[in-house]
């Protein structure tokens, strides 16, 4: 969930009115954003780089809100102002235009060579613009959140903007070879090729995040005007050629994607939030962009969507039952202008700034958040069903319950461990264990999923080592196993493991346990092995030789039940005997 | 045997209400001894008599004693043994031994000293050797007469002669234990043996019927029984199942962790380029890596509705892919098996349901004191035709209302998979604010009709942490002590029954803050009953019977403990100077201590002689490993183990004489906060560094605070509590070798208030 930064009191004098936190985070709250932090300047710095250094630093106050993550169109001061006034009834949706230039219209021309990188770009200019310092932050701002978000840090969309008046169309948007690129950065004195800039960046803060988007390929973005003047090499930066500035007049906004559908998104919340400040407000100047194949597009789309809905369905889903004409009302506060259409019936238009409106369902969730979710009638719905408990889970508890009357106490560990953790530490190899691993495991305590319960439990125990002997514990739990059956080439095995550790190994106990299980399972001991169970001595390398013996149900191996080697005890962190019992439940469901 | 005596002794205090057993013993003439044993006895069989124990000083005669009694001082008989015509002191000593063999050499030359003083006889030495002749005729033998007479039992003596024949060993002081007896609440003059406990033998013999048994003490607490336990976090999660159950919600199958990303995201209507697929976010497989056997017919209208839409919806627009899809994984929610269920509800042909589960999920996120890598889920979802918002808040208010939870308010909130999404909040008391709780909404119809389930049927929906709310049920603020191998299992064991209704969320529902706080203290209390009567019996001391305390402190020079270093530094400067320290090092010490362990009081007071000093502290660095131990002399069970435990009793003797606050003496909400930090280092001494870099991002969040404080705990800049004190002087060292950022920099060891 994206956070913005808003000066308060440009805020308030923005939205016209001024209120005390309290309200301000109850506005929120049922706008759908949260009031997340009151801060300052000064007091970021101070808490991040000590007193000295917030020294001068400015102490007006800044709101930190939450955004949800699909409400691009809030993530400006001009946005959030916008949608709060309009949920306030107090300002009515302005209508954005899409205008062509007095003269020819601006043309970026793609070349088929950017196929292999990035191949969509649109684009659009901001004519007459008239900054200030708080917009041109705003600005700059806005474009910074985009990319961290919707554009998933410029590897989807990047943008950038021009000082229209230092280039000259068309524009050619093209790949070359990152040493053939060579032009004079944003804030830098001198030129740079591509290779260069790569290794400029590398160890930049900001900017080294970018790199590994086009870092290996063969050819390097690139947008050029029709003198042969670098604007920018997406992703990565601009040029400082035609860097705008507080004095900027006309912006050309170009946007490069690898997704069309999310730059037309950016480019339209870009214009929307900025064209207010355009000597024709809300109007846009258009765009031409020539595809490869040598279509001519025209941007920004800024198109209003209609969509049709219901009014029973409304009242239906939402659970109220309103008047067509109060829920057109409802959705205007949630800038879909929205108008009643005969009986029943509402069209709704939705602007180009709420593109997270994809289907009438997010049309039925603004009418409720108009209505106010805590203002809707709690009611229970008719739906009569019979429940039923999950029969592995239930055998699971009514073991648990059983394995605690015994006496054993309950231990819950993680099903991720590290490699050793299944393996060298049980004496086994790595490789005769059908284990599940993580490909980008953050520690070493997330390798695998864990095959066996046992080790979690003398990791449990190795922790407990001041309490009273004997320690008992169990766990009834899953592990993880691969299994070429199963769609996903992995199942979980219900497991039941249980450890004595005492000065003695107490072999008799969990053999004793066993039989305990096997008599609450009406599970009789059978040596001839084809209807109940029995012991049949094996070799485990994890086991003491001669002091360990495979469960054999029904004819095949469940379990295992043993005395641990001492150099399992010992690579534990452990220095006493200690038996084991570990078996797989399901054979007994 | 001690019956006949026993009844003749209850006899006679029937008869005369109290009995002295030395004066039982002169009546009866018997050996005192045989008196006392009998009481004792008699004290065995429960509250027939009661009995104070005295003592009483007696002077009894020496055996030399005695044999001047017999036969004469001896003085006395050296008098006797001289002839008329007087003789040699030779031949007066073998007269008399040869009269009294017991007669020594020793003796005769008292005799013949105290003679000679007592003008008895004198020396002639007119006929050259030395001759001694009486003086007088007679005599009278004083001292014979009174020994016999205190061997009678008469004591007359004048203090003068006492001194007298102490000093001749003639007469000694014995203390006599003696019982002064009287009847007691259940005196009866018939004695029967009090029995312990029933036997077969008796239950055989029915011998039961006439014995009597001794009381149990009911004060003292049962022996601990042995047991077997269930885990915390899985009561809870039986509570939370059970309300499902009650509520008519079917278990749903969860026991697949691994899952493929088309039903982990893309059945869910998850765009493949959203963020929660990042492998920042999520567990990716590398074996298996992949999975097969999607349902073809089923993932073609998954892909249309990403990329085209469909089903009223624009799509996402963009270009999807089957091998993001089918990249295996450990599961980020149970919806994906809610995805799985209600795909097969629309296939068997769809009737109306209600599922549950609650299992483990997997994030591969930044693991904090409330985040892991793992934790369950709980998950609740209702299929049905017609299902509105107003259900979907109904049920959760029931669902939360078995919870003990009554105020619920919902928020508007974005999740790629429902529409309308609502987060849960519920009133905190505690905090004073609205906290989140769960999440919830209704199930896009792009993630439910490429299911095929009929268009008017919706499904509702909800998920919730199960530790979250445990560990607020059973405060606990971080999760490594509820999950994972590093749980306490002695808090396994004293873990109460979990009964979310009955004590109605104790954290949630809003209650009286004060009775909060109070609950809160009580148990802090409890906890520390053993050291804080300790410290009550030291403050009376201190105060009122002015008894000096003396406390021992060992630490070992490999961990000296700063932070009560600097307790006792405070306590010598502001205890008004009556505190003396004294640094030593054990003979079991490998190696001499530094210097500045030696000298590190600093102090200016060490006039060891002064007589009105309140505390005399010794210092003694012994090889005890991690631990240091306070021993509070003449307090038998009074060893203090810990360097929190001692801090705390530090601080307790600080504030009682001298009215500071930096502990107890600050409210009792300060004051819990205080002993929440120190807790919390003690559990970061026994688990180490993963704990302990837990601890330090608490340190640093709380230094975080908007304000810039520096300080822990208490209200104001300059006001240092002991959590203060404490943890920057143990952080100090530990500080160094961690990379803990600017914010802890400013954490200064506190060194004095």
């Amino acid at each position: 969930m994206p956070t913005i930064s808003i000066n308060r009191d440009l805020l308030f004098k923005a939205l016209g009115r001024s209120y005390t936190e309290e309200q301000f985070d109850e506005l929120c709250f049922k706008f759908g954003i949260e009031l997340d932090e009151v801060t300052s300047d000064k007091l970021i710095i101070l808490k991040e780089q000590g007193t000295e250094r917030s020294a001068g630093a400015s102490e007006e106050i800044i709101y930190k809100i939450d955004i949800p993550a699909n409400r691009y169109d809030l993530l400006c001061l001009e946005g959030l102002v916008q949608g709060l006034q309009v949920f306030l009834g107090e300002k009515q949706f302005p209508a954005f235009k899409v205008v062509p230039p007095v003269t020819v219209p601006q043309r970026l021309i793609i070349k088929p060579s950017t196929a292999s990188i990035r191949p969509h770009a649109v684009a659009a200019v901001l004519r007459n613009i008239h900054f200030d310092q708080n917009t041109f932050s705003s600005f700059i701002d806005l474009q910074d959140k985009l990319h961290q978000n919707l554009c998933r840090k410029r590897s989807l969309v990047a943008i950038g903007t021009h000082d229209l008046d230092t280039v000259h169309g068309p524009f050619f948007y093209e790949a070359l070879p990152p040493d053939s690129i060579k032009f004079k950065p944003l804030s830098q004195s001198k030129e740079f090729t591509a290779s260069q800039l790569m290794d400029l960046y590398s160890t930049d803060s900001h900017l080294r995040h970018y790199l590994p988007i086009i870092r290996d390929s063969s050819v390097y973005p690139v947008i050029k005007d029709s003198n042969g003047v670098v604007l920018s090499m997406p992703p990565i930066i601009n040029g400082e050629h035609s860097k705008i500035t507080l004095d900027t007049k006309n912006v050309f906004i170009e946007c490069t994607a690898t997704d069309l559908t999310k730059a037309s998104i950016v480019l339209d919340t870009l214009v929307c939030m900025f064209s207010r400040y355009c000597g024709d407000q809300f109007t846009v100047e258009i765009c031409e962009v020539e595809t490869p194949e040598g279509k001519i597009n025209n941007y920004p789309i800024l198109k209003n969507r209609h969509e049709k809905i219901s009014v029973d369905k409304i009242n239906t889903m939402v659970g109220i039952n309103e008047k067509a004409d109060e829920i057109a009302n409802l959705l205007t506060r949630m800038c879909l202008t929205a108008t009643v259409e005969g009986t029943g019936s509402i069209s709704v238009e939705i602007p180009p700034t709420r593109h997270d409106i994809i289907h009438a369902c997010d049309v039925y969730e603004d009418v409720a958040i108009a209505f106010g979710y805590n203002n809707i009638t709690k009611t229970l719905p008719k739906t009569n069903t019979i429940a039923s408990q999950f029969p592995l889970n239930k055998l699971s508890d009514q073991l648990r319950d059983q394995l605690a009357q015994a006496g054993f106490t309950e231990a819950l560990t993680f099903s991720l461990c590290s490699k050793e953790d299944i393996s060298e530490k049980l004496r086994k190899p790595l490789n005769s264990v059908p284990a599940v691993h993580v490909s980008n495991p953050k520690t070493l305590e997330f390798q695998v999923a864990r095959t066996t319960l046992l080790s979690g439990l003398l990791k449990t125990i190795a922790a407990n080592r001041k309490m009273p002997l004997p320690m008992k514990l169990f766990e009834v739990s899953d592990v993880v196993v691969k299994d070429s059956q199963r769609d996903v080439g992995a199942r979980n095995c219900r497991n039941l493991c249980a450890v004595y550790y005492n000065k003695s190994p107490g072999f008799e106990l969990v053999h004793g346990l066993l039989d305990r299980l096997m008599q609450l399972l009406e599970v009789p001991l059978d040596q001839s092995g084809s209807k109940g169970y029995f012991l049949k001595p094996c070799e485990d390398a994890t086991f003491f030789p001669g002091r360990c013996a495979q469960i054999i149900f029904a004819g095949t191996v469940v379990g295992i039940v043993g005395v641990l080697h001492p150099d399992v005890v010992t690579s534990f962190d452990l220095n006493l005997p200690c038996s084991a019992l570990e078996l797989n439940i399901e054979p007994f469901l | 045997m001690a019956t006949a005596h026993g009844e003749k002794v209850l006899k006679y205090l029937e008869e005369n209400g109290t009995a002295s057993s030395l004066k039982l013993a002169e009546l009866w003439n018997e050996d005192h001894q045989k008196i006392v044993g009998t009481v004792k006895s008699l004290l065995c069989l429960g509250e027939v008599i009661e009995a104070d124990l005295q003592s009483s000083a007696l002077w009894d005669l020496t055996e030399e004693g005695k044999q001047v009694a017999k036969d004469g001082s001896h003085e006395a008989q050296v008098f006797n043994a001289i002839p008329p015509a007087g003789s040699t002191q030779a031949e007066i000593v073998a007269k008399v031994t040869e009269v009294n063999s017991k007669f020594t050499k020793d003796m005769a030359k008292v005799g013949f000293s105290k003679a000679m003083s007592l003008g008895w006889i004198v020396v002639d030495k007119s006929s050259g050797a030395p001759k001694f002749i009486k003086k007088v005729t007679s005599i009278q033998d004083k001292v014979q007469e009174h020994l016999k007479e205190l061997a009678t039992g008469k004591d007359t003596l004048t203090n003068e002669l006492r001194t007298e024949y102490k000093k001749r060993k003639l007469i000694q002081e014995i203390i006599i234990k003696s019982y002064l007896m009287k009847p007691g609440p259940s005196f009866s003059t018939s004695v029967t043996k009090q029995e312990t406990d029933l036997t077969p033998e008796m239950i055989a013999s029915g011998s039961w019927k006439t014995k009597e048994f001794k009381a149990y003490n009911l004060n003292a607490l049962g022996t601990p029984i042995p047991r077997g336990h269930l885990h915390p976090l899985m009561k809870v999660r039986a509570e939370f199942r059970q309300i499902f159950l009650e509520m008519g919600f079917t278990e749903m199958p969860t026991n697949n962790f691994v899952e493929s990303s088309f039903w982990n995201f893309d059945a869910l209507f998850q765009p493949q380029q959203h963020p929660a697929r990042d492998a920042h976010d999520t567990f990716f497989l590398s074996d298996p890596s992949t999975a097969t056997n999607i349902p073809v017919d089923y993932m073609e209208r998954v892909k249309k509705v990403h990329s085209h839409g469909g089903y009223g919806s624009q799509g996402y627009g963009y270009d999807w892919k089957i091998e993001e899809a089918q990249k295996n994984l450990l599961r980020t929610h149970t919806t994906a098996v809610s995805a799985r269920m209600l795909y097969a509800l629309a296939e068997g042909g769809f009737k109306p349901a209600k599922y549950f589960s609650i299992d483990r999920v997997f994030r591969n996120e930044t693991l904090d004191a409330t985040h892991l890598a793992e934790f369950h889920q709980i998950e609740g979802v209702i299929a049905d035709y017609g299902l509105t918002l107003g259900n979907l808040i109904g049920v959760l208010y029931e669902f939360f209302r078995k919870l003990g939870i009554e105020k619920l308010r919902f928020k508007p909130a974005y999740n790629p998979y429902t529409e309308p999404s609502m987060e849960i909040f519920s009133y905190h008391p505690g905090l004073k604010k609205w906290v989140e709780i769960g999440n919830s909404g209704i199930f896009r119809p792009e993630m439910l009709l490429p299911m095929g389930l009929p268009e008017d049927v919706s499904v509702l929906a909800w998920g919730l942490s199960l530790e979250r709310p445990t560990m607020i049920k059973y405060g606990y603020d971080n999760i490594r002590d509820l999950v994972g191998p590093k749980v306490n299992i002695q808090m396994v064991a004293d873990n109460p029954l979990c009964r979310l209704d009955k004590h109605r969320g104790s954290e949630m529902k809003e209650t009286d803050d004060l009775q909060d706080l109070e609950n809160r203290m009580d148990s802090i209390m409890t906890r520390l009953r053993g050291i804080e009567t300790e410290v009550k019996k030291l403050k009376r001391q201190g105060k009122t019977t002015e008894e000096k305390l003396t406390l021992v402190i060992e630490a070992d020079p490999k961990y000296p403990p700063r932070s009560i270093q600097t307790l006792v530094r405070l306590l010598v400067a502001r205890g008004d100077a009556r505190t003396i320290v004294t640094v030593h090092q054990h003979s079991s010490l490998a190696s001499a201590c530094p210097t500045d362990l030696m000298q590190w009081p600093n102090l200016t007071v060490s006039d060891g002689s002064r007589i009105d000093n309140q505390c005399n502290l010794t210092w003694i660095w012994k090889p005890i490993g991690r631990h240091p131990i306070v021993k509070i002399v003449n307090r038998p069970n009074g060893d203090i183990h810990g360097e929190a435990a001692i801090a705390r009793l530090l601080a307790r003797i600080l504030e009682s004489w001298t009215d500071c606050a930096m502990y107890e003496n600050f409210d009792s909400s300060i004051c819990s906060q205080i002993d929440d930090w120190l807790d919390t280092w003690e559990g970061c001494i026994q688990s180490g560094d993963s704990k302990f870099l837990m601890l330090i991002r608490r340190i640093q969040n709380q230094l975080g605070h908007p304000d810039g404080r520096k300080w822990l705990v208490g209200p104001l800049p300059g006001v240092k509590s002991l959590a203060d004190i404490f943890l920057s002087n143990l952080l100090g060292d530990k500080l160094n070798t961690l990379n803990c950022g600017r914010k802890l920099a400013r954490f200064s060891p506190v060194k004095g208030i």
